[in-house]
């Protein structure tokens, strides 16, 4: 008896048995933790690893501070009154000279974003630099090519003297660093940023708009009607979704262009005269009504779910009550169905910030959202910086978004079906 | 029994195995009536193919570098030739993306100019490659055309006439991004073709083609997919459109489309061919390309598709036979390379282009916002 106390119960095999119980659980936990390794290694590898390398990248400068370290710690002490000291110019020439043809490639084109010109320079420069032999090296650099003797390009600099740079994140706005490293605005004529978030964020939001005011009546017959209506419906509301995009796109072109269906049908019925025909595509209206009606189904399919759940009593109390149907339907059935309401506009609002082939194609001057831009530093001039840091505040948008959603409508509110 | 199932299931992963290996070597290009010339022009009567020892997988891209950069940062190439702008040429190439190719051993040109001397304009003032990692491949053009019954009276003919929109009334169609435009608009302004590139890069030259476009403003339609300008036009959207000269040489060769250039002040800009860095096949890719870039395989494509061969050795094998294109018709007078159209061409400037990119292309931005 007084031994049982002291060591607890033991199972058969003389473990005790909170010992044994730990252990099977262990096990189980550990079953548990290998089922969802997959989906967790899955998760870290495809979406954790690429956003913290995406991250880094909107404020990593390293790739040309290995090449011209020397030249940085002079432009440091540099007045920038005047052209460099003779130093300066021989710092520069050697690392020029000495540097990895690679590294100075990459390092060319990440001076090219700072001004434009460094690329070709550094180029020409280190095919020619060869032939001098002995300083002094400013005048045979100048003489080079006459860039060298430009303030312009020796001030550029300046942007890319530390490691760590905001510098792409200032250009995601229409701002730079000057020689100083302060911050100032873009010139005038290469200002489009500023706009082309105000322009993306707009249409997203019209979209959105658009999507719940034609998509509420719609869920609203699909959750109502019965069954043998309401799935003639729903295969309305499916089988454009299951249209390649471009078809849709293209589709739209044809209708809405001058000379196209919607326009002629106009005229035929004699609405607008021939020559008044209306400018309803390559434009903003184009791009709004493309993606309205592609990105429609994703505003009815959670709207319905959610409605589909909601039960006819509450509607059917109410009126008995004595409520006027507007009343009650504003009072009773439309606050039920909020959770539908935030998930298909969350999830529409967020395809739509991030579009760029519809728009492209149907947008004509308008249809470069940040979508494009972003495509466009990747492939094009590969400045990946800038691509992150556009990247990076499309992120940060849709966390805040995320965020006051869930202090407004709660998180626990939403609802898929 | 189950040694027979079993010998019969690895056969089949060897089959498969030796099926992939045939299939390994990938060909990229943009797709669409353009790859169609280059499978009929050179991938078709590659000694290789035509052996079946190989089998060239072609894949389309959308063009730029962003592909390659991944590959070769990731250390898995699985490209082996891919079709490249100029501009994507000296980039991949100052970045370490693409291989240096020697072209001490490839095909000389029957007049005996070495492989490099036969490529005569390249857009920088000097003739030959543009960069040590790209060779030649074609010369295609930003050209202006209209539908000339949109015109009944006097018809365009000149550069200046596109940007004329009280003369010409109507729309255009330009494309949504500055290269070609620029130039273009140089022309327009009274500059002569061969000057263009000197006045763009001189202090206030990108102002002046600028002030120009100020004549088109609220008359432009913009286009960002090569197909729409021939339906903008067909469609009577615009009155004239730039387009890529082989959309609109297949659209009247082929479909029989009515359709006249303006060859004053085209355009010309290259595609190049080029290996990307730490490919699996290099020799077989090298190959491939001194086999692509002859003189015959050069002119053989523009049966095709209303391309210039870059290699003039090319356009003189289809002078001395027309009618060349492959239905019978003659190729020439849709070719924007003969040598009298050669004259009052602009040649784009890669490396100039490859400096100031990024820069025009935000300025062109902000010009089409403030187009409306």
């Amino acid at each position: 008896m007084n031994q049982t106390a002291k060591t607890g119960i033991l199972t058969t095999d003389g473990i005790p048995l909170k010992v044994s119980l730990r252990r099977a659980e262990r096990i189980n936990k550990f079953r548990a933790f290998a089922l969802v390794l997959p989906l967790t290694l899955f998760i870290v590898i495809t979406f954790v690893i690429p956003i913290i390398a995406m991250l880094t990248r909107s404020v990593d400068d390293k790739q040309i501070n290995t090449v011209f370290p020397k030249t940085f710690e002079l432009y440091k002490q540099w007045d920038r009154k005047e052209l460099p000291t003779e130093e300066m110019y021989a710092t520069m020439f050697g690392e020029i000279v000495n540097a990895d043809k690679r590294a100075i490639g990459k390092a060319s084109t990440r001076m090219n974003y700072s001004k434009s010109g460094w690329k070709s320079l550094i180029k020409k420069s280190k095919r020619k630099f060869k032939k001098i032999k002995e300083g002094p090296y400013k005048e045979q650099m100048i003489a080079v090519d006459k860039r060298w003797g430009e303030m312009g390009f020796w001030k550029a600099l300046g942007e890319m003297v530390d490691p760590i740079t905001f510098g792409y994140f200032l250009n995601a706005v229409d701002l730079k660093y000057d020689s100083n490293k302060k911050i100032i605005r873009q010139p005038e004529n290469r200002r489009i940023y500023n706009y082309t978030w105000y322009k993306t964020v707009k249409i997203s939001v019209l979209v959105t708009l658009f999507c719940l005011i034609l998509g509420y009546p719609i869920a609203y017959l699909l959750a109502t009607l019965p069954l043998k209506y309401s799935n003639l419906l729903m295969i309305f509301v499916l089988l454009p979704f299951w249209t390649s995009l471009l078809v849709r796109t293209v589709s739209w072109i044809i209708i809405l262009m001058k000379k196209g269906v919607f326009n002629s049908i106009l005229v035929w019925a004699g609405v607008i005269a021939d020559e008044n025909r209306m400018q309803l595509i390559y434009n903003e209206t184009g791009t709004l009504i493309a993606m309205t009606q592609i990105l429609l189904p994703f505003m009815v399919l959670p709207l319905y779910a959610v409605m589909k759940t909601i039960s006819p009593t509450y509607m059917r109390a109410a009126l008995n009550l004595g409520a006027h149907p507007m009343h009650a339907f504003y009072r009773i059935y439309m606050p039920q169905t909020v959770p539908g309401v935030s998930a298909g506009g969350l999830l529409v609002f967020v395809l739509a910030i991030g579009y760029f082939i519809t728009p492209e194609l149907v947008g004509g001057a308008d249809g470069q959202l940040i979508g494009h831009w972003i495509a466009y530093h990747l492939k094009s001039t590969l400045n990946w910086g800038l691509c992150a840091a556009l990247g990076t505040i499309l992120l940060v948008v849709m966390l805040a978004l995320y965020w006051v959603y869930n202090k407004v409508v709660g998180i626990e509110n939403i609802k898929l079906g | 029994m189950f040694k027979l199932i079993k010998i019969a299931f690895l056969g089949a992963i060897g089959l498969a195995f030796t099926a992939t290996a045939y299939a390994d070597f990938t060909f990229v290009s943009w797709g669409g009536a353009y790859t169609m010339s280059q499978q009929k022009g050179y991938i078709d009567t590659w000694g290789p193919v035509k052996d079946g020892s190989t089998k060239v997988s072609v894949e389309n891209y959308n063009g730029g570098l962003g592909e390659v950069k991944a590959q070769v940062e990731s250390g898995n190439v699985t490209w082996d030739v891919v079709d490249i702008l100029p501009v994507d040429a000296i980039n991949g190439c100052d970045e370490g993306l693409l291989e240096e190719l020697d072209f001490s051993s490839w095909e000389k040109a029957p007049n005996g100019d070495s492989f490099l001397d036969s490529i005569p304009e390249n857009g920088t003032g000097v003739s030959g490659t543009i960069s040590p990692c790209a060779a030649p491949q074609i010369w295609w053009t930003y050209v202006v055309i209209f539908d000339p019954k949109a015109f009944p009276g006097k018809k365009p003919k000149r550069m200046k006439d596109f940007f004329d929109v009280e003369k010409f009334p109507g729309k255009r169609g330009v494309h949504t991004w500055p290269q070609a435009i620029l130039e273009m608009a140089l022309v327009a302004d009274g500059v002569k073709p061969n000057k263009v590139n000197k006045i763009l890069q001189s202090t206030g030259g990108t102002d002046r083609a600028f002030a120009k476009l100020e004549d088109l403003k609220g008359h432009v339609v913009h286009w960002s997919a090569g197909a729409q300008p021939l339906e903008l036009v067909s469609s009577g959207e615009v009155v004239m459109s730039i387009v890529y000269n082989g959309r609109a040489g297949a659209a009247i060769l082929s479909e029989g489309a009515s359709f006249d250039y303006i060859w004053e002040g085209q355009v010309l800009d290259g595609d190049w061919v080029a290996i990307p860095k730490g490919s699996k096949n290099k020799a077989e890719a090298i190959e491939f390309l001194k086999h692509a870039t002859t003189c015959a395989s050069q002119a053989e494509q523009a049966r095709y598709i209303t391309y210039g061969p870059m290699r003039s050795c090319g356009n003189d094998i289809i002078k001395k036979n027309e009618p060349w294109f492959h239905n019978g018709i003659a190729v020439l007078p849709h070719m924007p390379t003969t040598k009298k159209r050669m004259k009052k061409s602009v040649v784009t400037d890669p490396v100039w282009w490859a400096d100031h990119n990024a820069e025009l292309k935000e300025q062109w931005a902000a010009w089409m916002a403030g187009n409306k």
